[in-house]
């Protein structure tokens, strides 16, 4: 028999814990989280570096205390969770299959559902790097849990490839536990993290970016001996002859990340290939009604503070649908990404209410202009991929300028790149 | 150094000695099996696509072969010897393509020939029918003769089930042993290992792409072994409705294996990529890749390298190559009495059943005598796969062991239930637990559960988990503590 409760929410990262609070607050009685991990917090605990919480809180934190922040107001407004239990199964009409060592096997049916399950990083085999099959090549997370939950080193002298924030991150990280960062490697003519931990982790500890390079070829028998770098061509190939031998005895992968949503796949949830994540309105809800969904599983945010807003949304909605069994759907206007915007979430706005959208563009360029829809232009110094862009849209402004199907978003460079 | 006899030493538990061992284990012979290696099937057994021919999927199967021979042989046991095992073995069906009807000829040839010789009739469909059967395929393929019989096994696990129960039965499993040096007396070898010496009367010699060095300790190497590389990929699980059956084009060019198969999980493999190398090495390249996954596309256009979440090379170890690259050798050599050589550079995992009995004609023909075992037990259980199981099953498992109700690893949905039983069966290392229960074979590949499977492994062998490895030898995933480069004062260049 499956268990009664309003509103379950899979996954307890910063996306999880909001979306249940949310939910409480809204009113709906018995919010259940569901966790695979040992504790509450997806990716927060091993995340012990500042710089959360900025926007959300006004004040500087690290992960396990902005994580704590939201525990403490869970518990407070009697959240229940099942932690290391697996959410095996999701079908369309919300029914959750679950199992852990304590609980068994279980089966739930929610009033509604949030998804909150976060991302996976990019491995190894999915970049195809050729060479050698040693030990000593993980991901940036993977490394970051075993230096900082389970205290341990996967190797003395690093090569990160992909300067995500995760990658950068680790590259201090390793420094100050004495370890040689030799470089950070990465494809695009740019950086792929946040221009603050560039600074304040590559450069302010003198380990180099190399843009536009690629490691093309991974060295070693039993461990990681070395790493070929190469430089790349504009459609990223790498050039013969550029090649280089960075000897190392790790090499972490910092190359993006992929939203979780095998379970969204499962349940018939649509999924927009340019985010990996669910298609949402602007309640957060996906194409299967009663269904929502928040943070890193719809898009990979940079701040979790707009994780935990994101989160809180399909919360809230997830509650009224709870309430009163269903949420109308607000899928009257499509987002379309227009010039140069990669992604545009939600896909869908109902065309009456105030939206805030997130975007990313595809280039980065000085002096850019943010079109949404004959609505609202908005000027930027700068855009950059790595930089989600946040606009308010205003209900009573499209409803003036009679938006009615789609709302094209474009972003019009004047500088060069 | 301790000295050790034996009655029959087996060199190399890859798929063939796998087979040989537990052959013999059907019999009262004191037999030795050595591995190198932490665990067993990783010399080339590993590096393979899992297909079990039928011996009549290319002309080049000629009956005066050798190796058809023990194909043929070991055609009707591959299953049965599969259903005692409990390993998995699954009738995928083959489709053998044309993308130009000037082939179609040779089609038809095949076809007559596969009748000709008993093993039933391959039906011929032409591309609409074919596109019916198989929707992905590409529409620049003219058709394709169908053989039922093809079957896909994973010869790691086949091997692995071998030796368990071979070990079961009374032989002598010793890992991390290497062979460094043999010396032939009248009446016995004596054979140097790093864990010292064995005497034993007969040597096997199944030492996969090391086959040639381990005969010319005796001078027993009168044969050169052609060392082909050949690159393989897996596809993400997402991809496993791209195609049912195994897809093969016929070769367009000699030596060009261009082929997308499912696996027993699911997975598809294509492949595969041939490359003529010096041994060892099996590093992928991205030639090789490239040009694999542009293969792939001609059957599937769909195929993505999007989707390619591993890849690994091995090496198809051909003899005689002037007759074709097929001929294979599984007998006494011809200058030293009572050591047998077994090669078979391709499709060894499909003839190993029939190669393990060819070993034992081998021996009862030189007199050794083969009084049956009367404590044989031909049985073996699998370790159960819970993300296979019913509902009722998994809850009645998870009831008898709460362990299983654990997901370490969610890609593949593996329990800490599975990977207790795997280490208790012998996994010592990370890819030991990943090769037999598949923890990190999935799209994330070990990037959730590497750290936990570290830490249950640690804890079941009750070895710092700076200690586990991957695969053995340096391979520690996590060789330092933190703080510990500090105290040292290490990396400040
Ligand atoms: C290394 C790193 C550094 C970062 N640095 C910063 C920073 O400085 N400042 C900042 O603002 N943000 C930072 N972030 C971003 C922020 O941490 C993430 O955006 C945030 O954690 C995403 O939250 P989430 O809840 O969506 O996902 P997650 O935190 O990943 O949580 C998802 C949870 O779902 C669980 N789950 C998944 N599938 C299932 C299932 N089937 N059953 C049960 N449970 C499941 C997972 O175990 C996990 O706990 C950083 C991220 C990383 C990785
Ligand atoms: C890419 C690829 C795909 C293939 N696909 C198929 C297929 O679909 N179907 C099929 O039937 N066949 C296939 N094959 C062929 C098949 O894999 C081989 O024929 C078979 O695995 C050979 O088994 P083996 O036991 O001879 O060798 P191995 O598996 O290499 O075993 C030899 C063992 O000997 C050990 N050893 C070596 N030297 C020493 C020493 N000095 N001391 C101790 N131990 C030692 C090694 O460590 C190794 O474990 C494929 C091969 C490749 C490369």
């Amino acid at each position: 028999m499956a268990e009664r409760v309003d509103v379950a929410v899979i996954g307890a990262g910063p996306a999880g814990l909001a979306a249940a609070i949310a939910a409480r607050e809204r009113g709906a009685e018995r919010v259940l989280i569901v966790e695979r991990a040992e504790q509450l917090g997806g990716l927060l605990p091993q995340c012990i570096h500042n710089g959360f919480g900025l926007l959300y809180f006004g004040r500087d934190m690290t992960g396990p205390e902005y994580e704590k922040a939201f525990i403490g107001r869970a518990q407070s407004l009697g959240v229940e969770a099942r932690l290391e239990t697996m959410v095996i199964d999701l079908d369309a009409e919300r029914g959750i299959t679950a199992v852990s060592r304590r609980h068994g096997y279980m089966k739930f049916k929610p009033g509604a559902v949030v998804l909150a399950m976060g991302c996976r990083e990019r491995a190894r085999g999915a970049l195809g790097i050729p060479g050698t099959r040693p030990a000593g090549v993980m991901t940036a997370g993977t490394c970051q849990r075993f230096v900082n939950v389970e205290g341990y080193m996967p190797g003395s002298r690093y090569v990160i490839l992909g300067s995500g924030d995760i990658g950068m991150i680790m590259a201090r990280r390793l420094t100050l536990e004495g370890a040689k960062v030799e470089a950070v490697v990465e494809i695009m003519p740019w950086p792929g993290g946040l221009i603050r931990n560039e600074v304040q982790c590559l450069h302010d500890f003198g380990i180099p970016l190399l843009l536009e390079h690629t490691v093309t070829f991974i060295h070693g028998e039993e461990r990681v001996e070395g790493v070929t770098v190469s430089r790349v061509d504009a459609e990223r190939r790498p050039i013969a002859g550029t090649e280089k031998l960075f000897p190392c005895d790790c090499l972490l992968i910092s190359a993006g990340l992929i939203p979780e949503n095998e379970l969204s796949r499962k349940a018939g949830v649509e999924l927009d290939p340019a985010t990996g994540g669910p298609v949402v309105d602007q309640n957060r809800q996906t194409v299967v009604p009663g269904i929502f969904a928040g943070g890193n599983v719809v898009q990979v945010h940079d701040l979790v503070d707009w994780v935990s807003w994101e989160a809180e949304a399909a919360g809230r909605s997830a509650a009224a649908y709870a309430d009163k069994g269903r949420l109308k759907a607000a899928t009257g206007v499509r987002v379309v990404p227009g010039k140069n915007i990669k992604y545009v979430v939600p896909q869908y706005v109902s065309g009456k209410d105030d939206v805030t959208l997130h975007m990313r563009v595809e280039r980065p360029g000085l002096k850019a202009t943010v079109k949404v829809g004959g609505v609202l232009w908005k000027r930027y110094r700068t855009v950059r991929p790595s930089e989600m862009i946040i606009l308010e849209v205003k209900g009573q402004a499209m409803k003036e300028a009679g938006i009615k199907g789609e709302l094209v978003v474009d972003c019009e460079l004047r500088g060069g790149d | 150094m301790p000295v050790m006899e034996t009655e029959v030493l087996i060199i190399g538990a890859g798929v063939l000695g796998a087979a040989t061992a537990r052959e013999l284990s059907r019999y009262k012979v004191d037999v030795t099996l050595v591995e190198k290696n932490v665990d067993v099937g990783w010399g080339i057994t590993k590096a393979n696509v899992g297909v079990v021919c039928q011996g009549r999927d290319t002309l080049e199967f000629r009956p005066e072969y050798h190796r058809t021979r023990l194909l043929w042989r070991a055609l009707p046991l591959m299953e049965p010897l599969c259903r005692e095992l409990d390993v998995p073995f699954k009738k995928v069906g083959a489709y053998l393509m044309i993308r130009d009807m000037t082939k179609k000829e040779k089609l038809d040839k095949l076809a007559r020939r596969t009748e000709s010789l008993g093993l039933g009739s391959d039906t011929y469909y032409p591309y609409p029918e074919l596109k019916e059967r198989e929707p992905h395929i590409s529409p620049e393929i003219k058709g394709g003769l169908y053989d039922h019989a093809i079957a896909v096994v994973h010869p790691v696990y086949l091997t692995q089930a071998l030796v368990e129960n071979a070990v079961a039965n009374g032989v002598r499993l010793m890992l991390e042993t290497e062979v460094e040096d043999i010396e032939a007396g009248h009446t016995e070898f004596r054979v140097r290992t790093n864990r010292g010496e064995i005497k034993a009367r007969y040597v096997i010699n199944a030492a996969g792409e090391w086959v040639d060095r381990i005969a010319a300790m005796v001078n027993a190497d009168d044969f050169v072994l052609f060392p082909i590389k050949g690159y393989v990929g897996v596809l993400d699980r997402n991809c496993s409705e791209l195609a049912g059956s195994l897809l093969a084009v016929l070769p367009e060019e000699p030596g060009d294996m261009n082929i997308v198969v499912p696996t027993v999980e699911g997975n598809l493999l294509f492949g595969i990529q041939l490359q003529i190398n010096r041994r060892h090495d099996r590093s992928t390249t991205a030639l090789m890749a490239r040009r694999a996954i542009e293969n792939a596309r001609k059957i599937i256009p769909e195929i993505s390298e999007k989707d390619v979440i591993n890849s690994f090379c091995g090496y198809l170890m051909f003899r005689n190559f002037e007759i074709g690259w097929h001929e294979c050798e599984v007998a006494m050599s011809a200058r030293v009495p009572r050591f047998i050589n077994m090669t078979i550079g391709y499709p060894g995992v499909s003839a190993s059943p029939g190669a393990a009995l060819e070993v034992l004609d081998i021996l009862r023909k030189d007199g050794l005598a083969l009084e049956p075992n009367p404590k044989f037990n031909p049985y073996r259980k699998d370790i159960p796969d819970f993300s296979m199981l019913s509902e009722k099953e998994r809850k009645a498992l998870i009831r008898k062991d709460p362990r299983y109700g654990h997901v370490v690893c969610r890609c593949e949905t593996v329990t800490e239930g599975e990977i207790v039983e795997a280490i208790r069966r012998g996994a010592t290392t990370l890819d030991g637990v990943k090769f037999r229960v598949r923890p990190g074979t999935g799209r994330c590949q070990g990037g959730f559960c590497g750290p936990r499977v570290a830490r249950i492994l640690a804890r079941e062998l009750g070895i710092p988990e700076t200690e586990v490895t991957k695969a053995g030898g340096a391979s520690q995933q996590v060789p330092l503590r933190t703080k510990q480069l500090l105290e040292e004062g290490g990396g400040d260049g």
